[in-house]
């Protein structure tokens, strides 16, 4: 009697132990997509100012058309994963470095209040844009250390979850001309 | 945008991590957001409107000293309350690694969690079971902050994964605008000690060891001792006309540690080990006052490698003194140490730290993705939630 309680009792506890571990599972994968979703968002958000600083006259012509044509071809793909998202979205990283480090220091030039606040929301979302990179990439690290684990790997207990990947993406922002 | 803070030591114990949430908690009301403080509290009595208290704290000893914690099941449903009734865009909790008030929210909340490490530890002091408890807690955490390199690597070596350092800040404009207590300087030099009397850490033994010798170069020297402790037996251990010179103010209120700074021709700060970042510095710096600190590796970043302050070899009294001696004796490099020192501590004002931490929010939180409770991690609430009622009256 005594032997089929201690069984029920170990039974119970892996049992317990095995929801413990999917449910860490769970919240880790839903960590992933949260911060997958606000890297999106943030993305969008860039290309969004991106164009309006195209349409406001701030750089000249040729630049604005280029600016302008990275943020549309950035904001028409909607995977974050695909391949060519990366690929604009790194394009867009670059044409926006090529085109700060091209302009003139904006002291010389005499800005207006609303174009430096253009160029503040855009150095405050590239710099959103290289945390919500970074806080996806730790997303990803947590669950990978579980995921490896033999019995999670085993038993299948991340279901039929992907493994999750990091995204290489270009994040480095471009260096502004000191405003302030 | 909705905050809430949890500071896991007592608030109205002065510390390094509740006076960081405090000062963040204020920057971030004067930047126009609702914040809400959830710490443990000795009284209910002249806490500020914005911070909640979950009781009287009990006295634990962690991380080499002793911490003023917060735990258990009556605890733990206050927390998953104030959550529930919080309704926060982000949860942003300190010293995740502490047993207190910061894993609990962790566990009883869902939804964008940023977290900030303050301390440095040994890895003799950190408690590798309570890691692996915490785990569970950390991964939930969306975004990590460290207040120092020291702090980092704490993180890094000791819980795994990484964090971005924003710095602690410091209220520049508070400690510039401040006048020295009466009669100090005065017509010879002096020197001024802050922290705790009695805590070896602190370093107050060497300063006094190094003492003598100061005074011998400098006969007009005062010494000016602030912080909580019994220092007599120290003290004694002084010459008479040595001993007559030190003044020792005991524990000040925070309102005047600016003019006790200010009241000095230089700040020591002699402390052998523990510290992760080295606020007062900073604030000593805001104050004007020369700071000449050992070498710790956080005290020389702060001090930018010694360009803002001088450095001494840690623990070593001989090198204080002969420090202490070329500094006072040179105005002209003093001057310079408080030109240098004023631009340093600008990038650590706390308008700037806070507009910092808040880039870290707005990267966290995504539309309608609020701080919700979490009922998995409730179990421990539930209990207490038994158990709380009869208390109501009293509550």
């Amino acid at each position: 009697m005594l032997d089929t309680w201690i069984l029920v009792l170990i039974a119970s506890l892996a049992l317990w132990y095995l929801s413990h571990q999917a449910g860490r599972l769970d919240r880790l994968h839903h960590r992933i997509e949260m911060s997958k979703a606000t890297l999106d968002t943030n993305l969008a958000k860039r290309s969004g100012i991106v164009l309006e600083i195209a349409n406001s006259g701030l750089f000249d012509r040729v630049t604005s058309a280029v600016l302008a044509q990275g943020a549309h071809d950035a904001l028409d793909d909607d995977d974050l994963t695909s391949f060519s998202r990366l690929e604009t979205e790194n394009n867009l990283s670059e044409l926006l470095r090529d085109a700060i480090e091209a302009m003139q220091p904006i002291a010389q030039v005499e800005q207006n209040l609303e174009e430096l606040k253009l160029f503040s929301d855009l150095e405050n979302v590239c710099n959103r844009v290289v945390l919500t990179h970074r806080f996806m990439g730790e997303a990803v690290d947590d669950c990978l250390a579980i995921r490896k684990l033999h019995l999670v790997r085993l038993l299948h207990l991340a279901g039929l979850a992907p493994l999750p990947a990091k995204i290489e993406l270009d994040v480095v922002p471009p260096e502004f001309p000191s405003i302030r | 945008m909705r905050v809430g803070l949890v500071c896991p030591y007592a608030w109205d114990i002065p510390g390094g991590v509740s006076a960081h949430v405090h000062d963040l908690a204020l920057a971030l009301i004067k930047q126009g957001h609702v914040v809400s403080v959830l710490a443990p509290a000795e009284s209910d009595e002249h806490l500020p409107d914005f911070v909640q208290s979950t009781g009287r704290p009990r006295a634990v000893k962690y991380n080499g000293s002793v911490a003023r914690l917060s735990f258990g099941p009556v605890t733990a449903a206050r927390v998953s309350k104030w959550i529930e009734e919080g309704n926060f865009d982000v949860l942003h909790v300190h010293e995740p690694l502490a047993p207190s008030l910061s894993v609990l929210a962790c566990w009883s909340a869902t939804g964008p969690i940023v977290a900030t490490w303050h301390s440095s530890m040994d890895r003799s002091r950190v408690l590798q079971s309570l890691i692996k408890l915490a785990r569970t807690a950390m991964e939930k955490i969306t975004a990590r902050i460290a207040v120092s390199e020291s702090a980092r690597t704490t993180l890094r070596h000791y819980v795994g994964g990484d964090a971005i350092v924003i710095p602690n800040g410091v209220n520049v404009a508070s400690f510039a605008n401040a006048q020295p207590m009466s009669g100090w300087p005065g017509d010879g030099e002096s020197i001024v000690f802050l922290g705790r009397m009695d805590e070896p850490r602190k370093g107050l033994s060497i300063l006094i060891d190094a003492y003598p010798a100061i005074r011998q170069a400098h006969p007009n020297l005062r010494l000016l001792i602030a912080g909580p402790g019994d220092a007599s037996d120290l003290l004694n251990s002084l010459s008479a006309p040595d001993r007559a010179s030190v003044t020792c103010l005991g524990k000040i209120a925070e309102s005047d540690k600016a003019s006790v700074l200010a009241s000095g021709s230089i700040y020591i700060a002699p402390n052998t080990g523990g510290e992760s970042f080295g606020i007062v510095l900073l604030e000593a710096m805001a104050a004007g006052t020369p700071v000449l600190a050992s070498n710790l590796k956080a005290f020389e970043r702060v001090l930018a490698g010694g360009q803002s302050g001088v450095l001494f070899n840690n623990e070593d009294a001989n090198s204080l003194a002969a420090a202490a001696i070329a500094l006072l004796s040179n105005a002209t490099q003093r001057e310079q140490l408080r030109a240098s020192a004023l631009l340093r501590v600008a990038q650590f004002d706390w308008d700037i730290v806070a507009a910092q931490i808040v880039d870290v929010y707005q990267s966290v939180t995504l539309n309608g993705n609020k701080v919700r409770p979490d009922l998995t991690g409730q179990m421990l609430g539930r209990l207490g939630k038994l158990r709380i009622t009869p208390e109501k009256g009293e509550l």
